[in-house]
């Protein structure tokens, strides 16, 4: 196995990607002094992965909404035991999370990293679904359904996303809802299971106290090769058009919640990650504490601290947020636009330009002192097709001009779309 | 790893804890006050204001600028309570100058920032700064509006106060909307004075390196500072009450929360931490296990220990008519631990699990920080090494009388109101 070495030329941290030979990729950072070992076994099926064919497969398969999401509960369950009770015995804390592209296993530990490493790369690979697990599990994921539909932050997100996407499964609740859960059964997840958790479409990503034979020699001993049998995931047509403009939901809330978002053109790798940079600094240059139109909003009493953006993007979607508390949103979203088109017509002044770059970059500095956000940047970046340090690189390459560039083309007031949820009139 | 503390002065401490692996630098500075319901948002706001503006940077725009270009460093406030007290904290956070692009001293000026915004606030005339006082008071008002967007937290909110009815931990660690709307730029500027005079200090630096200009600058500063430091006391046990509290809300939810409180009058902290991660803290826990796994009620359901107040809450997402099933099962599983139904595995797990968090202290900046102060609060300064020792030491028998002595004291319910109105 060739080991290839990841340094970061800023700041002289490095780690280690291997292939291994059962297809699976492979990253290991050794992080000197830190007790602790982080390590995420992922594989590339999220809540948008709903419409999936192999090489040899004639027809696609549609599969029920929240699928991914079910599955990653069910893999817990071995045919034996719960893998909880196998984490317990070596003390480490285990865990897994559904995202829009992805689901992670996952389990921090400060001792006997090698056991837990055995106890994750055993069982990922070993599904065991049941009739009655599969019942069994309709009733605990319908609460963390009902639990998800009470938080206000949860609904005003996925309210934009179906402002914005016509036909994109992005649109969708992760967790999926009580009705589609309701028509999974064990073979569906084993067909799922088949198809997305074949290791070439997965990732070992390990941090922290960890020695890289002692990894690989244990991915050696517990990996099953697998054949690449062509996985192809499709997304329906997707108009580049907004759906609607806004949305209004009434929850208990104090203040009301915004997210206000630009759809923009998806695309993919280097070219998301130097759109994802930019886009950063974009938003930055109108949630940063020291804009003009933040400082107005802030002193009239419209926006509060909590307003931020953030850069959403994956397979076919990319979108610009903008979030926050405001009792006048209509205000927050026409500030936004306005503060938009001036950038757009006066350009960028090139001293917030190097302070937003040199903030990202202390960001990143700091992610780096972290063994949980270590093995987190490692998968993450493999997922998006780029390398672990790409990120801290584009951000010092980045220029005004391709921010305005980016600014110009694609934040466009005929794709803004705001969602709100403003509170439920007491009776 | 080097650990070093030394008194500046009667209840001034400072705590510096050197780490090579680290390349960020960390200084928290806690105010120690008793809480009270009176005083509690004049405080918030005093320290929130102090990290919205300086003396030399009287501007929100003007502090951000300068913090942003020492490459997102942080100069932030905080607010916590623990039992009957209230800590006010201000934590300044930057990279180290070895990463500095441009050769700035990143630390160096940070230090500054932080040593104004302590010792030189954006105040005058008696009062802090009006632009600066108005916004961040705006800015707690909305905190406690938006209380209830956090179902569980708030249903937890509303346990603490009802379990804590009469005493100073029934107020949260920010006061009430009412409290902070009295607050005025005159008031939170002498609550802040009256912190720097009488609340005893903790100040935690944690960094790669020793910078000995960090202890100088705390101590020059405070010999200026007039002190007569008031004594505090964290852990006072809350009485049960004679009878159980039984107080709900409705609210326009999809899921009801109930939040059960139980008083205990162990001294053994450690053995309540053990139980508390039997009963329900851990994915292997009985709560969990049962409630959870077996009898799919709920998505969570969990324990957690005030160790101050000597009490333990349950906390539940459940749907209505399954809320006296799942008291039952709760109540049902202390029982268990009670009648000595504790496996020799579910010890060693249990032991385990904690000794896995413990050893991951410190492997962040904040968990030394938290981990020495959590000790001064407890007046027992020990390694995590030397705590997992006292865990090793407990035994089942200490657990069972730990469940015996466990007493439900109130419960709370968050009711959704569109089952109710089909009733």
């Amino acid at each position: 196995m060739n080991k290839n070495i990841f340094t970061s030329s800023k700041t002289g941290d490095k780690c280690v990607y291997v292939k291994h030979p059962s297809g699976l990729d492979i990253y290991i950072c050794e992080m000197d002094g830190f007790s602790t070992v982080e390590a995420l076994f992922g594989t590339k099926y999220g809540s948008i992965n709903t419409m999936f064919k192999m090489r040899d497969d004639k027809e696609y398969t549609v599969v029920p909404e929240g699928i991914a999401h079910f599955l990653e509960h069910k893999l817990f369950e071995n045919e034996d035991c719960d893998v909880f009770e196998l984490y317990a015995k070596t003390g480490a804390s285990g865990n897994a999370y559904t995202s829009f592209d992805r689901t992670c296993y996952l389990f921090s530990c400060s001792k006997n990293y090698q056991e837990s490493l055995k106890i994750l790369l055993d069982f990922v690979q070993k599904p065991y679904f049941t009739k009655a697990s599969v019942d069994k599990e309709q009733g605990i994921i319908g609460q963390e359904i009902q639990m998800t539909n009470d938080n206000p932050e949860w609904r005003v997100f996925f309210n934009m996303l179906r402002c914005m996407y016509h036909n994109h499964p992005v649109k969708i609740d992760i967790a999926g809802t009580i009705e589609s859960i309701a028509q999974i059964d064990a073979d569906l997840l084993y067909k799922c299971y088949n198809t997305f958790y074949n290791l070439n479409n997965m990732v070992l990503s390990i941090a922290g106290n960890v020695k890289i034979d002692e990894v690989l020699a244990i991915c050696d001993e517990y990996l099953k090769p697998c054949e690449d049998k062509g996985l192809e995931t499709v997304f329906p047509d997707e108009p580049e058009t907004i759906v609607k403009s806004e949305i209004y939901e009434k929850q208990p809330v104090g203040t009301p919640i915004f997210h206000i978002g630009y759809k923009c053109t998806p695309c993919n790798e280097r070219e998301r990650l130097e759109k994802n940079v930019a886009m950063c600094i974009a938003s930055s240059l109108i949630t940063d504490a020291s804009s003009d139109m933040y400082q107005r909003l802030l002193k009239d009493g419209t926006l509060n601290s909590t307003f931020g953006g953030e850069i959403f993007c994956g397979d076919g979607y990319f979108s610009v947020i903008f979030a926050g508390e405001s009792s006048d949103p209509v205000k927050v979203r026409d500030s936004i636009a306005n503060e938009i088109k001036k950038i757009s017509e006066n350009g960028i002044p090139e001293k917030d330009f190097q302070r937003i770059k040199k903030s990202m970059y202390g960001a990143m500095i700091r992610q780096l002192n972290n063994v949980e956000a270590v093995a987190s940047m490692m998968l993450g970046a493999h997922m998006a097709g780029t390398s672990p340090y790409d990120m801290i690189d584009m951000i010092s390459e980045m220029t005004s001009d391709k921010v305005l560039e980016y600014i110009r083309t694609e934040l466009s007031e005929d794709k803004l779309v705001m969602s709100v949820v403003e509170e439920t009139e007491n009776d | 790893m080097k650990y070093n503390r030394t008194e500046l002065d009667k209840n001034i401490g400072f705590t510096s804890i050197t780490d090579e692996k680290f390349k960020t630098s960390h200084i928290s500075v806690r105010f120690i006050t008793k809480l009270s319901a009176e005083t509690a948002s004049a405080n918030v706001i005093a320290t929130d204001t102090l990290t919205y503006s300086t003396s030399s940077l009287p501007a929100l725009s003007l502090l951000n600028e300068k913090l942003s270009s020492l490459y997102g460093a942080s100069l932030s406030s905080f607010s916590i309570k623990k039992g009957d007290i209230q800590i006010l904290g201000i934590s300044a956070s930057c990279i180290v100058n070895r990463y500095a692009i441009d050769g700035e001293d990143i630390e160096g000026e940070m230090l500054d920032i932080l040593r104004e915004s302590i010792f030189s606030p954006n105040a005058k005339d008696g009062k802090f700064d009006d632009e600066s006082f108005r916004i961040t008071k705006k800015e707690l008002l909305d905190r406690i509006d938006s209380e209830i967007n956090n179902k569980r937290g708030y249903a937890l909110s509303r346990a603490g106060e009802i379990a804590f009815r009469g005493e100073p931990a029934q107020s949260t660690s920010y006061g009430t909307k009412e409290s902070a709307d009295a607050v005025t730029a005159e008031s939170a500027y002498s609550a802040y004075l009256n912190l720097l005079k009488t609340a005893p200090v903790e100040i935690t630096y944690v960094a790669p390196s020793e910078n000995p200009a960090v202890i100088e600058m705390f101590r020059k500063s405070f010999s200026e500072t007039e002190r007569i430091p008031e004594k505090v006391k964290f852990h006072t046990a809350s009485p049960l009450k004679p009878e159980v509290v039984t107080e709900s809300d409705e609210f326009d939810v999809r899921q009801c929360k109930m939040v059960m409180t139980f008083k205990h009058n162990c001294d053994n902290i450690y053995a309540v931490k053990m139980l508390n991660t039997i009963w329900g803290e851990t994915p292997v826990s009985k709560l969990f296990t049962n409630v959870r796994e077996k009898m799919s009620l709920c998505y969570y359901c969990a324990t957690r220990v005030n160790k101050y107040k000597k009490t333990i809450f349950v906390d539940i997402g459940v749907e209505r008519n399954n809320i006296e099933k799942a008291k039952a099962e709760i109540l049902h599983q202390l029982d268990e631990i009670r009648n000595g139904n504790i496996t020799d595995e579910e010890m060693e797990s249990a032991k385990l699990s904690l000794d896995n968090a413990l050893t991951a202290v410190g492997d962040t900046p904040s968990s030394y920080s938290g981990w020495y102060f959590d000790c001064l609060c407890d007046n027992e300064i020990i390694t995590p090494e030397e705590c997992f020792l006292k865990y090793k030491s407990v035994t089942k028998e200490d657990i069972i009388n730990t469940a015996k002595s466990l007493t439900l004291d109130s419960i709370y319910i968050m009711y959704d109101k569109e089952d109710a109105n089909n009733e």
